[in-house]
């Protein structure tokens, strides 16, 4: 197995006295792994120290091998690094194309052929090859979402960090990103933040659950569905004392918990109701309103 | 032509084909075939089997270059003709103090200390000493940063050196807008070395934002730099000499102003290749 691509130790950052990040551990290797958690969780806060856009206030980083904290590396890092942010924006009267071709100069494709290749590779792997020569602001929402998702896979990089990359795709979009990522996985390692707990369970091998600045889970996807097993019940009612329950599509109540209610049924655990499982026991103050 | 009868007509024979497409064909046979090759389907698709793999690709991608690769803007343009590099001249045309309003909104402001100067003579020197610098430094203000730049989160996390970004499209800004002040400033009423004495305080101010930039975003710190200069000519004026801004004793601490910043930046860019520090 080859070594970690991402190391962090004790890593700390805060915002004008708001604690995001709480003393991480974390070594990330080849392979694809989801980020989960709430709101406010410091998902996004991680993925911009990944993607050397943020310095942390405390602890030690290193990435690709190399340390962010200075120049020539972070630069060197930089080279081999792919990101997607939360939200982007596009310059004014740009098309397609020429928002990649901008964005691939300035990660140093300085060979124009070699760039136009590179830049058709990437629009074709997003299924934007046809929209190319197309103005951004006459693209739809999925769409541009695409497209900055096209810039981050120039390279390809050895490290791709993608904070919620499936957000404003359709059900298509989200199956076509998934067999993109899948391939540039089996040689990258590819972080992705993301609400959508099937695409976790659909792609990643590996998940890490932040919840308020701290690692709550860090390991297997398999090993955190199997955790649930037992825990999750179908009922004619609601259990009061669930961790979380709500009612399903079929009029009957998915209760999450260790006791079965009245009447209930054991069914297979998913991957949402391991992660709420584990946010319910981690905070019981809050209902867990999912 | 020799050929085959086919329910369709007649097609040109597979050997014929074959030397079109090889560049074999003579001058008469290769008008023949190309004629044919123009209203027949069947041969067209025929034709494609006797192309090689490579030439139809290079083929295709000059189609498609054609297509996609965006037809280089007027700035852009001018830029390459001055013998600014295409790599440089595309990263200058994306630079949100590019567009075509931006400038256009430089050369209002200009006009107007010009036409305020030619109406009101004496308080037209000092809008115009107060106007001036305003525009090199709205241009580094807005040559990135992430207020100014809406692409600027992964425009950092490119290992191009964001600094080399921000003096590029300085620059660019810079070449055409100050020789038009120096013209406007010539205009003026007043002694002739005013069209030029506002260019030291501009520096020492475009050098003072480059350097804070590092820490604060680049629009803020454009902002509070326009706004200190604007209260010291105010205050001059109010004194009633808005010259005093650029006599000889402020003339010299621009110039201290601008060799301490240009030796932090110098240094900055000795010591990060890649930019500004992590923050």
């Amino acid at each position: 197995m080859s070594g970690p691509t991402v190391e962090l130790h004790a890593l700390r950052k805060s915002f004008h006295g708001t604690t995001a990040l709480r003393g991480i551990d974390l070594r990330l290797r080849p392979g694809i792994v989801g980020l989960l958690g709430p709101n406010g969780a410091g998902k996004t806060t991680l993925l911009r120290i990944l993607a050397t856009v943020l310095g942390p206030d405390a602890g030690s980083v290193r990435i690709l091998g190399r340390d962010p904290g200075t120049s020539a590396d972070r630069t060197e890092i930089r080279r081999r690094l792919g990101y997607l942010p939360q939200e982007l924006g596009y310059p004014r009267g740009f098309t397609a194309y020429a928002f990649v071709d901008y964005l691939a100069v300035l990660k140093e494709w300085d060979d124009a052929p070699t760039r136009r290749t590179e830049v058709r590779r990437v629009l074709a792997s997003v299924g934007l090859g046809d929209l190319a020569g197309k103005r951004i602001r006459a693209l739809s929402g999925g769409q541009r979402r695409r497209l900055a998702l096209a810039q981050s896979l120039l390279g390809p990089p050895e490290l791709l960090v993608l904070d919620e990359p499936t957000t404003g795709l359709d059900p298509e979009q989200r199956v076509s990103l998934r067999e993109v990522l899948a391939e540039i996985g089996r040689t990258a390692t590819v972080v992705i933040s993301t609400h959508q707990t099937d695409d976790v369970a659909a792609l990643c091998e590996n998940v890490v659950v932040l919840d308020e600045g701290e690692v709550l889970y860090d390991g297997g996807v398999r090993e955190l569905v199997a955790s649930a097993a037992g825990r999750v019940w179908l009922a004619e009612t609601r259990d009061a004392t669930a961790a979380a329950s709500w009612r399903t599509a079929t009029g009957r109540y998915r209760n999450l918990g260790e006791a079965a209610p009245a009447g209930a049924q054991l069914v297979e655990p998913t991957l949402e109701d391991a992660y709420l499982l584990l946010r319910g026991a981690s905070a019981p103050d809050e209902e867990a309103a999912a | 032509m020799s050929g085959t009868e086919s329910p369709r007509g007649w097609h040109a024979d597979e050997e014929s084909l074959r030397a079109w497409a090889d560049g074999r064909a003579g001058p008469a046979l290769g008008a023949s075939v190309e004629q044919h090759l123009l209203r027949c389907v069947d041969c067209r698709a025929a034709v494609g089997t006797h192309v090689a793999t490579p030439t139809l690709d290079h083929t295709w991608d000059r189609v498609l270059e054609q297509i996609e690769v965006p037809r280089v803007g007027l700035l852009e343009r001018t830029l390459l003709r001055l013998g600014v590099g295409p790599r440089d001249s595309l990263l200058v045309a994306a630079a949100p103090s590019a567009r075509l309003s931006w400038l256009t909104g430089v050369a209002a402001v200009l006009l107007f200390a010009a036409v305020s100067a030619a109406v009101a003579e004496d308080g037209g020197v000092a809008l115009f000493l107060m106007v001036a610098p305003i525009v090199p430094v709205g241009a580094v203000a807005t040559a990135y940063g992430r207020t100014a730049d809406p692409s600027y989160e992964v425009v950092l996390a490119a290992p191009y050196s964001t600094l080399r970004l921000v003096l590029l499209r300085t620059a660019a800004v810079l070449v055409p807008s100050v020789p038009l002040a120096v013209l406007v400033g010539l205009l003026l009423p007043g002694p002739s070395l005013l069209s030029v004495a506002w260019l030291l305080p501009a520096a020492a101010l475009v050098a003072t934002v480059l350097t804070v930039s590092a820490w604060v975003d680049p629009v803020l710190a454009g902002t509070a730099a326009v706004a200190a200069w604007v209260v010291a000519v105010a205050v001059a004026t109010q004194t009633g000499d808005p010259l005093s801004v650029i006599d000889a004793a402020a003339l010299v601490s621009y110039t201290a102003a601008l060799v301490v910043g240009c030796v932090v930046l110098l240094g900055r860019l000795k010591r990060t290749p890649s930019g500004w520090p992590l923050g």
